[in-house]
Formats: structure tokens, C-alpha cells, sequence
């Protein structure tokens, strides 16, 4: 390694000679500063227009949310008052962006066959996945959360709660709604193990999401006919409990039998990745080398 | 694939519905309305991404180099990029636009007229326009900044959120905004009062507005393309 290195070393010291004997070697320097510049450039830029849509859509919501409780005088009476919908617009999509994970490395891994690396690393690959993910999701609390939380507290008439109840519920449920999202994802990863067309299945894993974790209409909306399966599924979990938790639309025992229930997802599908990951193992093919 | 795109934007739909079921109206716009509203933006994004969608990977060929590619055949280089793809989107767009726009037209009881047949076509030509040269812009700006990903994701998908709705449930300066720097309302709002037989009097600045998207779109797409042209003369190659 070492020999490699002095090796590129020498090489690189004799291009440079040659460069400077042209004269394109101050050029060049400044051509690498404006590019590696540029690219910094490029990712602040990406970073403002991530925190920019997640405000956008936290605009368009609750604009969504006023027009429709300025229209409607039985709104008032709906379990959300004009203010708490609001509450609930805003946090809603603060913990839908506090959840952002790469929800296609595995399959990414699988296409590449980068994922034979993985398997012969002596951890376990479900580990390995949820600590980076969780590393990336701490990235998002101080990069995003942080800053997006502080506009809306000063542009929205919000404020956070002060009980610690609500906190210490909010930090539970976050954390398990957490852990079932990550399943959920790894799971759908997974079945890149058997097809190679996964997109498909990742956009109807986003139409589930968007229409039952309670990203933009709080559960208490759905008609009661709906109510039995939306409880069911798990997507409510991720968003709709941390986030009425937080805000206090549900405590007491009600949150504790929610927590409870999320706790059994987390075990049910704790268990369903490990059977899925044995059986996705034996079946792993991979494409050249 | 495609029931799969069924199934994502039933999400979208579902969450429209359940808010309806719950509230009936949302800023005065019923089921049918909002139906219709919802079927013209959808069936002009399909139209928009038969010809557009290429747009949106546009970053990848300037990353890579491969616009240089483009740039050395006797071609137009937009005209180069805008035939390299068909996107199987496009249909699901068609097939959900064409069903909402009937279901809307149904239940909010429109009576067509031939003129009102005329017209639709017009519309979507300048929607078309209008969404087109939202992402010949943002493409544009990949000539200085490189990488584009975020700003198309904002600028093409986002913002498709926000017209998903009748402008009017925002601020007033967002409905300017939506109006003149950014006339995503030309794609749908406006134009449904005209087919919905809305009452036009209460439009931003004047009634007249809601014939306006052919014309809306000829001037954003010229704009657009200037800036396009600009931005290919600035082309630097990445260099690789």
C-alpha cells in the first residue's frame, strides 16, 4: 500500500514538472479550487432547497388546513380545533423530515453487488443498515429539524408544549415509529433480492405512506367504515402517534395503548426482517464480480 | 409498473377525498370541482412529461459529459434530449387525468359547448407550455450550478402539490406569486373556471384571466428557452 502510494506520489510530482515547465500549472491549481469550490457550492445550494421544500410544504398545508376550517363551520367540531390543526399540519411534516431515510441503499447494494462486501464483514447487515440510517437521521434533527422548527415557531402562532409528559411520550413513540419505518423500508429493500424491478413496489410503499401515516389528514378524518383498517396498518404508527402525542391530542392510557401497539409492530416486524433476511440470503445472486 | 402508479397516486387522491368526505368543500371547490381540477393538471403533467421528462435527468448529462455529446451533432441539443425518452408515467397520467376529468365534468354538472371543446385543447397546449418551460428553466440552471436535483424536485414535483388545490386557499401575495413569477395557476385554476362556469368576477385582476393559459405559456416558454440559450452558450464542460 504504502509503495502504491509513494508510487502515485512520484508520478504526480513528475506531471506537476511538466505542467510548470508549460506554464499551466498556476491555471490548473486555480481550475481544481474553482471546481472543488463549485462542488460546495453545489451542496449548500441542495441543503437550502431541501429545508426550502420541507417549509413549502409545511405552507401548503396549513393554508390547506385554513381555507377548509375558514369554510366550515362543523370544522370546529371535528376533534381538531383551527389552532391544533395547524399544530398538527406543521409537526406532522417536522417528524415526516426527522424520518427521512435512504430507503434504496439495499437495493442499490443488491444491483451493484456491492452487498457481497457487506456479507462478509462480520456484523449483521440488519445492524449495520439501522445504525447508518440512524446516524443519517441524527445528520437531519441538527441540520433540517433544527432550522425548519425555528421558522415555523416564529412564522406559525404555535408553541411547543410544556409538559414533560408530552415529551417523554413524543420521544417513545418517535423511536419505535422510527424502528417501523426502518422495517418497513428494509422489507421493501429486500425484494431486490428476488426482482429486479423494485421501483414499482417503492412507489406503492409512497402511495400507502402518503394516505395512511397521517402525513397531511390526521386519522380522525377517515370515515368510520375506513377507521378498522387504518388502525390495522402500521403507517399511522410512524407519523400520526408521535405526532398527536407530541402535540397532546391523545395522552393518558390512549397513548400508552398506542405506544403498547407500536411496540408489537416493532417485535412482529423485527421478526418478519429476520425470517426475510435468512430467506433473502440463501436467494442472493450476484451478477459478475 | 403501472398499477403501481395507480396505487401511488390513489394516495394522493385518497387524502383529497377523505378531506372532502369530512368537510365537503375545500375554499368553496366541491367533489366535482375538485375533480376537474385535479384531471386537468394531471393529463397536462402526462402530456408535459411525453415531451419533458427527459428534462428531469438533465443533471446526469452534464455531470457525466454526456451533454458535450449532444452538443457536437448538427441537432438542436433540446430537441436531442426531448426525443431520448417515453416514460410509462405519462400513461398513468392519461389514463387518471382522462377519469377525473370525466368523473369532475359529470358531478360538477359541465355543460361542454363547442366552444368550450375548442378551448380545452388551447389549454392544455399552453399548460403543456407553461410545465415545459418550468423544467427547461430548471435544466438551464444546471449550465452554471451543475448538479440540479433538489431544485427539480422543488420545482417540478412540489410544486405540483401546490396547485393540487384552488389557489385561493393561499395568501394573496402566493397567489400573485402563482399568478406572474410562477403561473402554475394558468395550468388548472383559471382555466376551470371557464369549463365550471365558476363566477370569474372575484379572479385576480381581472375575469379575463381564465382564457389566458395559450397565451401564459407562449411567453413562459420563449422566456425559458431564452434562458436555455444563454445557459448553453455559458456551457463549460465538466471535463472527464
Amino acid at each position: 500500500m504504502t509503495r502504491e502510494v509513494r508510487a502515485t506520489d512520484a508520478e504526480a510530482e513528475a506531471v506537476r514538472e511538466f505542467l510548470t515547465g508549460s506554464g499551466l500549472f498556476e491555471n490548473l491549481y486555480l481550475k481544481f479550487a474553482m471546481k472543488s469550490f463549485q462542488k460546495q457550492l453545489a451542496y449548500k445550494f441542495e441543503y437550502f432547497i431541501g429545508v426550502f421544500n420541507g417549509l413549502l410544504f409545511i405552507f401548503i398545508f396549513t393554508s390547506l388546513w385554513r381555507a377548509i376550517y375558514a369554510g366550515s363551520e362543523s370544522a370546529e367540531g371535528s376533534g381538531f380545533t383551527s389552532g391544533s390543526i395547524i399544530a398538527y399540519a406543521i409537526f406532522a411534516m417536522i417528524v415526516r423530515i426527522s424520518m427521512s431515510m435512504d430507503d434504496m441503499s439495499t437495493i442499490g447494494k443488491v444491483r451493484s453487488g456491492a452487498i457481497s462486501l457487506d456479507l462478509i464483514k462480520p456484523m449483521n447487515y440488519f445492524s449495520m443498515a439501522l445504525s447508518e440510517s440512524i446516524g443519517q437521521s441524527m445528520f437531519h434533527w441538527f441540520t433540517r429539524v433544527v432550522p425548519i422548527l425555528a421558522v415555523c415557531l416564529l412564522m406559525f402562532d404555535i408553541s411547543l408544549p410544556v409538559s414533560a409528559a408530552n415529551y417523554t411520550l413524543f420521544i417513545v413513540a418517535w423511536v419505535f415509529g422510527y424502528f417501523i419505518m426502518f422495517m418497513i423500508n428494509f422489507l421493501f429493500g429486500l425484494i431486490a433480492f428476488w426482482t429486479i424491478e423494485t421501483f414499482s413496489f417503492q412507489l406503492m410503499k409512497y402511495g400507502l405512506f402518503t394516505l395512511f401515516a397521517g402525513g397531511i389528514v390526521p386519522i380522525d378524518f377517515f370515515p368510520d367504515w375506513a377507521r378498522p383498517v387504518v388502525d390495522f396498518l402500521p403507517f399511522k404508527y410512524v407519523l400520526y402517534v408521535p405526532t398527536a402525542l407530541f402535540i397532546g391530542h391523545i395522552g393518558g392510557a390512549e397513548a400508552l395503548k398506542l405506544i403498547a401497539v407500536q411496540a408489537f409492530w416493532v417485535a412482529g416486524l423485527g421478526f418478519t426482517c429476520w425470517g426475510m433476511w435468512g430467506a433473502a440470503q440463501r436467494k442472493l445472486v450476484v451478477q459478475g464480480g | 409498473m403501472f398499477f403501481a402508479l395507480l396505487v401511488y397516486y390513489a394516495g394522493h387522491i385518497g387524502v383529497v377525498l377523505v378531506i372532502l368526505t369530512k368537510f365537503k368543500t375545500i375554499a368553496g371547490w366541491s367533489l366535482g370541482e375538485m375533480a376537474f381540477l385535479y384531471g386537468l393538471m394531471v393529463f397536462s403533467q402526462g402530456l408535459t412529461s411525453v415531451f419533458f421528462s427527459s428534462m428531469n435527468e438533465f443533471e446526469t448529462l452534464v455531470v457525466n459529459g454526456e451533454f458535450d455529446r449532444l452538443l457536437v451533432r448538427p441537432l438542436n441539443p433540446l430537441g436531442q434530449i426531448l426525443s431520448s425518452k417515453f416514460e410509462i408515467i405519462s400513461l398513468a397520467n392519461f389514463t387518471i387525468g382522462i377519469t377525473a376529468l370525466c368523473f369532475g365534468s359529470y358531478y360538477a354538472g359541465v355543460e361542454w359547448t363547442f366552444a368550450k371543446a375548442l378551448f380545452l385543447p388551447a389549454v392544455l397546449f399552453g399548460a403543456v407550455l407553461i410545465q415545459g418551460g418550468v423544467r427547461l428553466a430548471v435544466s438551464a440552471v444546471c449550465f452554471w450550478t451543475v448538479r440540479n436535483r433538489s431544485l427539480v424536485h422543488t420545482v417540478v414535483y412540489s410544486s405540483k402539490e401546490m396547485i393540487l388545490y384552488p389557489v385561493t386557499i393561499y395568501k394573496m401575495w402566493m397567489q400573485v406569486f402563482l399568478t406572474i413569477l410562477f403561473p402554475l395557476a394558468f395550468v388548472n385554476f383559471y382555466p376551470s373556471h371557464y369549463f365550471l362556469n365558476r363566477d370569474g368576477s372575484d379572479l385576480l385582476f381581472h375575469p379575463v384571466i381564465q382564457y389566458l393559459t395559450p397565451v401564459v405559456g407562449v411567453i413562459v416558454f420563449t422566456c425559458a428557452y431564452a434562458l436555455w440559450r444563454v445557459g448553453v452558450n455559458h456551457y463549460q464542460s465538466v471535463g472527464n
